[in-house]
């Protein structure tokens, strides 16, 4: 039996939230592996955030801002760029791949973006197979 | 928390949700956890007798957190927080899970929808356990209002607030007020003059004294919040420096109009090179002027019009201009009442004949031997100098759809029904106002079928072409509905302010400032004395920049704090 | 190669009773409910455009104004009105003075008045020649047999003179339109198809099974036009065989000549019965084609019913036993027929054969397309894969 991968989404309010019930409303339809966090921008999202839901199993983490140059806060997008190449540097060491952990910009009024977003997402997880990190992360999680 | 009494309700949503989702699952899975008082499951959730259930169950069962799966929180989470405002619980104590725009309504596999729905659900639960009761603040509504635009958008708009005996300030960019409507002659399909449509407003206008007109004036920068804005305006009259002016504003409306396509972009066209190839609005000063002629001083024989120049094409806006069509029926008949014994032909691609009127208009304007002629969507038409031999100026060649025939038609005068779009400078005043442009140019409203003149941004409205290509009803009635939805906040007198903000635990702070920069609303300050920051919590947005730079972890970010988050990744992914 | 559009065409078209053109707006509707329209010739939609453009060439060798029948179901259907069965009407009118090298069938399209100023010129020219010729050499007196004033051989040979005349002109017209529609140096027609299809023109000529196809669909039912149409044109061929090769027994009497005046008694029924109903149809407007009438149709139904009229009462007039009256009415009928026939290549009756060859045509064209087809398929089957 093949797995499921599990995603967990961060989707910042004003744009790619929206985009993703824009999605909804247009019934593109895409894979249901993905489950959504909203938050009020993308510079809100800790990368702790990242290592938590990989640290609870989650096969992949999704990142989705608005466009740059389009932050409802103006510039949180821009933060959340800055920290994710250090992010993604220390999940490497973790030895988590690449493509588990990704960051794009959605629009609101791009639904169908964010369906073949997620769906290209869950299919590029699902052929990396289950993550294997989760025990290493969640013996760390417990000690902090 | 300890002491959790979770109630959860799964909405149906008729069949919205209830076809893929087996929400009575769902509400099983809920019930079976820890906290959870009661789980129910309803047709209708956001009806009266769903949210009666929860004032209900809140005074019966000493509820004191409330998860709503539904749909998007988008649509209803003030719906669900009234009624635990109804039912004595605070409204922050509420929480909602999407089951139904980003689960029932994207999903077909109905177990993969339903496993979903609980982890959603769970992850809602999780979290509200950890959501905390939270008050809002109130401030006062400025009754004044800022308009950008004196085209007939602005000039409904700030009449309709004036009239009500509210302040406006009305800021133009150029040195007079009409915007583009004031190029035009008359109006399709009725055939009213502009003028006259204009002359009315702007009278009416200058005889009320609560609208202070800024001409030559433009916005250079906005700060504040609903109700309590600060717009800095400046105005160029030729002094150095130019002029500028602080005004109170509590609410903006961005009627910022459009600007026509550029036709010598199409090169076939010829225009700019090939002298009687004129665009509209070109066509629109002749026909103020009274004489339609060609370049030469003489009567043209045969008339073309070509649509679509710039609109519904790949290679420069994919969009319709909605307004060219019946303009284009317009001058149909103003070139056969001015020149009865003319030929007229209308190269189109499909006609548009949307409105009230229009069908008949068109009907009209074949019975005054109009001649239709039918082009592919990317099959240009070619206009080129016809032979000294030929009796007409120009001929345009184009493979006609109607016959299946490629043709010749002769013109000595040709119309470009140029398309409309984005000014240049809508991504500035975008960026000003902190409203979202997409990617033709043009402003994003709230919700593109429910909130058509609001924006993501409260107290900022748009209004008019700025939005999107439309007609003058239309404008005219996104101006009014702009002006009402402000006038409707100025009768409530006070605005409440979100009690979500970022809070900074002084005893945690180190004094790094990191955080005072990163604001974008310069909502940190910075006190010296005690050597701490602190967060204004009326300029602050929330959007929790500063809450995940803290290196000491010192700020929480109301609502959105790091533990509520934690416990609903774990809630998702249980 | 583009073509040019030339708007000023349907100014001309008016003249031959075009309206509302402009109206359409292609729906297609027409050509939908068109009983006759087809893969290769698609109508009236199509012409309705090639007139809207003014694709004059198109229109002069376009064979679909023929392949109507107006049965009116397109103006009907039509949501704007644009009264495409009279827009075909009138195309049919416009080629047959195209068709016409003598010009004649243009001046009376535009002007009736110039054609029935026409018509009476002939008509007493027809008089005075008659009387002249029968006082000269018969009394008014006698109706048949020696002496006669309108003797049958004389007649006779008048009647061939005439009816040469007007064979002549039609032959050439309707080489003219072979030549416009068939277009030999465009395209080669095999011969062969020519011969093989040569008794479509006996078989629309003496039946117009097509007309009878009119009614919308239903079976059962028969189209009423089509039967008045029949009556009336084996009325006039029944009658014009018996003139030209019969007029001796015809004339002959007073008594009936059973064998002869049998074909007359039912062709005069029948001719009585078509031209009655149609001029009742286009008076009190009972159907959709009958809803406009040009000066050209009344005058030909109206010289018709007259031809029909004088012969009937000629007869009678002569059986009865009294020649003077009869003779003077045969004087009115001959007044009546010779401009008849004379005014046929330049006129509305001309369809009779244009039509016919029309329906030819069609056939020929359909036939070459599909041993183009079979050819072309034949081809790809022989040559061996690359």
């Amino acid at each position: 039996m093949s797995y499921e991968p599990k995603i967990v989404g961060f989707l910042c309010n004003w744009c790619s939230y929206t985009g993703a019930d824009l999605a909804g409303t247009s019934r593109i339809q895409y894979p249901a592996n993905i489950r959504i966090i909203r938050v009020m921008c993308s510079a809100r999202i800790d990368p702790t955030f990242v290592v938590d839901a990989l640290a609870q199993g989650a096969d992949g983490v999704l990142i989705c801002g608005c466009h740059p140059g389009d932050c409802h806060y103006s510039e949180g997008n821009y933060k959340a760029m800055r920290r994710f190449p250090l992010l993604k540097k220390l999940l490497k060491s973790y030895g988590v791949e690449d493509e588990r952990v990704r960051q794009t910009w959605v629009s609101a009024s791009e639904g169908q973006r964010f369906a073949d977003v997620v769906t290209d997402m869950t299919e590029r997880v699902r052929a990396l197979g289950p993550s294997r990190i989760h025990a290493t992360l969640l013996t760390d999680r417990l000690e902090r | 928390m300890q002491n959790s009494r979770i109630g959860v309700y799964i909405c149906n949503c008729g069949s919205n949700i209830a076809h893929i989702v087996d929400a009575e699952a769902v509400k099983e899975s809920a019930a079976a956890l820890p906290d959870v008082v009661i789980a129910r499951s309803y047709r209708y959730m956001c009806s009266n007798p769903g949210q009666e259930m929860i004032i209900q169950d809140i005074r019966e069962l000493g509820l004191n957190r409330i998860v709503v799966s539904a749909c998007s929180p988008r649509m209803h989470e003030r719906t669900f927080r009234n009624a635990c405002k109804t039912g004595g619980l605070n409204p922050y104590l509420c929480e909602m899970a999407n089951i139904r725009e980003q689960c029932s309504w994207v999903h077909a596999d109905k177990l993969a929808a339903t496993e979903k729905a609980i982890a959603l659900t769970k992850g809602a639960v999780n979290r509200v356990r950890y959501q905390e009761p939270l008050d809002s603040l109130t401030a006062e509504m400025c009754a004044s209002t800022l308009v950008l635009g004196g085209g007939i958008a602005g000039l409904t708009a700030a009449l309709e607030l004036a009239l009500a005996g509210h302040p406006v300030y009305l800021v133009e960019k150029t040195d007079r007020l009409g915007g583009n409507l004031a190029r035009v002659d008359l109006t399709a399909p009725y055939l009213d003059s502009a003028r006259d449509l204009l002359t009315e407003r702007i009278t009416h206008l200058r005889d009320n004294s609560n609208i202070s007109v800024m001409l030559s004036s433009h916005l250079k920068n906005l700060s504040g919040f609903v109700g309590n804005y600060c717009a800095i305006v400046e105005t160029n009259n030729g002094h150095n420096p130019p002029e500028e002016k602080t005004i109170h504003v509590g609410n903006v409306i961005v009627a910022t109009g459009y600007k026509e396509f550029d036709a010598s972009r199409i090169t076939h066209y010829g225009y700019g090179k090939l002298p009687n190839v004129i665009t509209s609005f070109e066509f629109e000063q002749m026909l103020r002027t009274g004489r339609v002629q060609t370049k030469s001083g003489q009567l043209p024989q045969y008339v073309a019009i070509i649509h679509c120049v710039g609109s519904r094409s790949k290679e420069f806006h994919g969009y319709c201009s909605r307004v060219c069509c019946m303009t284009a029926l317009k001058y149909a008949h103003e070139i056969k009442s001015a020149l009865p014994d003319s030929y007229v032909s209308d190269v189109y691609i499909d006609m548009h004949a949307f409105g009230k009127g229009c069908e008949d208009f068109y009907k009209k304007s074949s019975e005054v031997k109009t001649l239709f002629l039918m082009y592919g969507k990317n099959e240009r038409p070619v206009i080129r100098k016809a032979d000294p031999s030929d009796d007409c100026e120009m001929l345009i060649e184009v493979d006609e759809k109607l016959s299946g025939e490629r043709i010749e038609i002769p013109a000595d005068l040709v119309i470009l029904m140029v398309g409309m779009e984005a000014r240049p400078d809508s991504a500035e005043v975008a960026r000003l106002v902190n409203i979202s442009a997409d990617k033709d140019g043009w402003f994003i409203e709230s919700h593109p079928k429910l909130d058509p003149v609001a924006t993501t941004t409260d107290g900022i409205y748009i209004a008019g072409t700025c939005v999107a290509p439309k007609d003058i009803p239309d404008t005219v009635a996104q101006a009014r509905a702009a002006a009402g939805r402000i006038l409707a906040k100025i009768a409530k007198g006070k605005i409440e302010i979100d009690g979500v903000f970022a809070e900074i635990n002084e005893d945690r702070c180190s004094g790094c400032r990191m955080c005072n920069d990163l604001c974008p609303y310069s909502a940190i300050e910075f006190d010296v004395v005690k050597k701490r920051s602190h967060v204004i919590p009326a300029a602050c947005k929330a959007c929790g920049a500063c809450v995940a730079a803290c290196p000491s972890s010192a700020i929480k970010g109301r609502h959105f704090t790091d533990q509520q988050i934690y416990a609903q990744i774990g809630g998702v992914l249980a | 190669m583009a073509i040019r559009v030339n708007p000023k065409l349907i100014n001309e078209l008016e003249r031959f009773g075009s309206e509302d053109v402009y109206n359409c707006y292609h729906c297609g509707n027409c050509s939908a409910v068109c009983p006759h329209t087809d893969e290769l010739f698609v109508f009236p939609r199509k012409s309705m455009r090639s007139l809207q453009m003014g694709l004059e060439r198109k229109l002069e060798k376009s064979i679909e104004p023929w392949l109507c029948y107006y049965c009116g179901q397109c103006s009907e259907q039509c949501p704007r009105n644009a009264e495409p069965g009279e827009t075909m009407m009138s195309l049919r009118r416009w080629l047959i003075s195209r068709y016409d090298f003598t010009g004649l069938a243009r001046l009376f399209y535009k002007s009736w008045k110039s054609e029935l100023v026409a018509i009476l010129a002939v008509a007493l020219f027809t008089g005075a020649g008659l009387i002249t010729y029968g006082f000269w050499q018969g009394d008014i007196r006698i109706y048949d047999g020696a002496g006669a004033f309108l003797p049958s051989s004389g007649i006779h040979f008048f009647d061939l003179v005439v009816g040469s005349l007007m064979l002549l002109f039609l032959a050439v017209n309707s080489v003219r339109m072979w030549w416009l529609i068939m277009n030999p140096k465009r395209e080669r027609i095999p011969l062969w198809l020519y011969a093989k299809k040569i008794h479509l023109l006996p078989w629309h000529f003496f039946t117009q099974k097509r007309y009878a196809e009119c009614e919308s669909g239903q079976p059962g039912v028969v189209h009423i036009p089509w039967l008045m149409h029949l009556g009336i044109v084996l009325g006039y061929v029944t009658m014009l065989i018996l003139v030209m090769a019969f007029l001796h027994t015809l004339q002959a009497g007073p008594q009936i000549e059973w064998s002869a005046h049998v074909f007359g008694y039912l062709a005069s029924m029948g001719l009585l019965a078509g031209t009655i109903y149609m001029l009742h149809g286009r008076l009190k407007k009972t159907r959709v084609q009958y809803l406009r009438s040009q000066g050209s149709d009344w005058i030909f139904l109206g010289l018709l019913f007259l031809i029909t009229i004088t012969g009937i009462l000629q007869h009678i007039l002569h059986r009865v036993g009294l020649p003077l009256a009869a003779n003077i009415t045969y004087i009115l009928h001959l007044m009546v027929v010779v401009p008849w026939l004379l005014r046929m290549p330049f006129s509305k009756w001309v369809h009779m054969i244009y039509r016919t060859l029309a329906m030819y045509f069609a056939d020929i064209q359909r036939g070459a397309l599909a041993a183009r087809a079979a050819t072309a398929s034949s081809i790809r089957q022989v040559r061996p894969a690359a």
